[in-house]
């Protein structure tokens, strides 16, 4: 099998991603609310009430872009990275360390995002979209970052 | 139509590209402070500065600098936070999670599951609870 071996800088992936961010919102319809080109939290959101809504008749928030068909970008970005890994030969199972902890933090990484409005990716468009309340997340976002390395980096250390 | 389309393209070509980089949006943040590396914090600044340069050309700026109520305020920095410390916790950012799930790690398939039940638990019951607290 012959292997693609691509390799991409973060910075591409950073102007790549924020250029399709932007376009998404302006061109491509994926808003009201402004800013909501790429939103790994929102998005998930907007997908998974939107099925329950069309399948169990339930009434649960979806974003006005997601009214009509769900916004995709969770299954897009899964099966990108499947595709990515797969061709590069990285794809490989590996067995969990805490399965009840991740779930649980996966839960809590929803719900906070969802309180704040965006998950990283999103916060950091609001606040370059010029929104006081984005960057004031985003500035959340930091603290709990640096809080949360230096409790990982004393535990460490113990 | 067009919005489901087009973030199915956007998250595909994202979800590649963040697997090649093995981009982060949480790590780089925490690779500077732990270990001085660049490489990740770069990545995030290149994203904010080309967003940032590219929403007035696009015209889809917000520019509302008027501040909201403070328990809007106060939650929505709450908020940052936790998704900051509990994703620093849980190794990575959501987007991370969505490329380590497809590159075949069990944990974050974990994440995910626990990521996507915990939008419909929102929706259900904290943000009723939340709602009342807004003016």
């Amino acid at each position: 099998m012959t292997r693609l071996s691509m390799r991409v800088s973060s910075v591409t992936m950073g102007i790549v991603s924020a250029l399709l961010a932007v376009a998404a919102g302006t061109w491509f319809q994926v808003s009201p609310p402004a800013a909501y080109g790429i939103c790994m939290a929102c998005h998930g959101r907007d997908l998974v009430n939107w099925t329950i809504n069309r399948f169990a008749g339930t009434n649960l928030l979806v974003a006005d872009a997601s009214l009509v068909y769900p916004v995709l970008t969770t299954i897009g970005a899964l099966v990108g990275a499947l595709i990515a890994s797969i061709s590069n030969g990285e794809f490989r199972w590996r067995t969990p360390d805490h399965p009840v902890k991740t779930f649980l933090y996966g839960m809590l990484v929803m719900n906070a995002a969802l309180i704040a409005g965006g998950c990283s990716i999103r916060l950091l468009l609001r606040s370059a979209s010029g929104e006081l309340l984005g960057l004031l997340g985003f500035a959340g976002m930091a603290v709990g970052v640096a809080l949360a390395t230096f409790w990982l980096r004393w535990r460490a250390t113990r | 139509m067009t919005p489901a389309i087009a973030t199915l393209v956007i998250g595909l070509i994202v979800g590649y590209l963040a697997q090649r980089s093995r981009m982060c949006f949480i790590g780089g943040i925490r690779d500077f402070l732990l270990i001085r590396d660049w490489y990740l914090l770069k990545g995030l600044i290149a994203f904010g500065l080309t967003a940032w340069i590219a929403f007035p050309l696009l015209r889809g700026a917000n520019n509302s600098f008027d501040l909201p109520d403070a328990v809007t305020l106060g939650i929505t920095v709450l908020g940052g936070f936790g998704v900051g410390y509990f994703s620093t916790l849980a190794n990575g950012c959501p987007l991370r999670q969505h490329v380590l799930a497809a590159q075949g790690t069990k944990s974050s398939i974990t994440y995910l599951a626990g990521f996507f039940c915990g939008a419909a638990i929102f929706h259900l019951w904290i943000a009723p609870w939340i709602a009342r607290l807004i003016p």
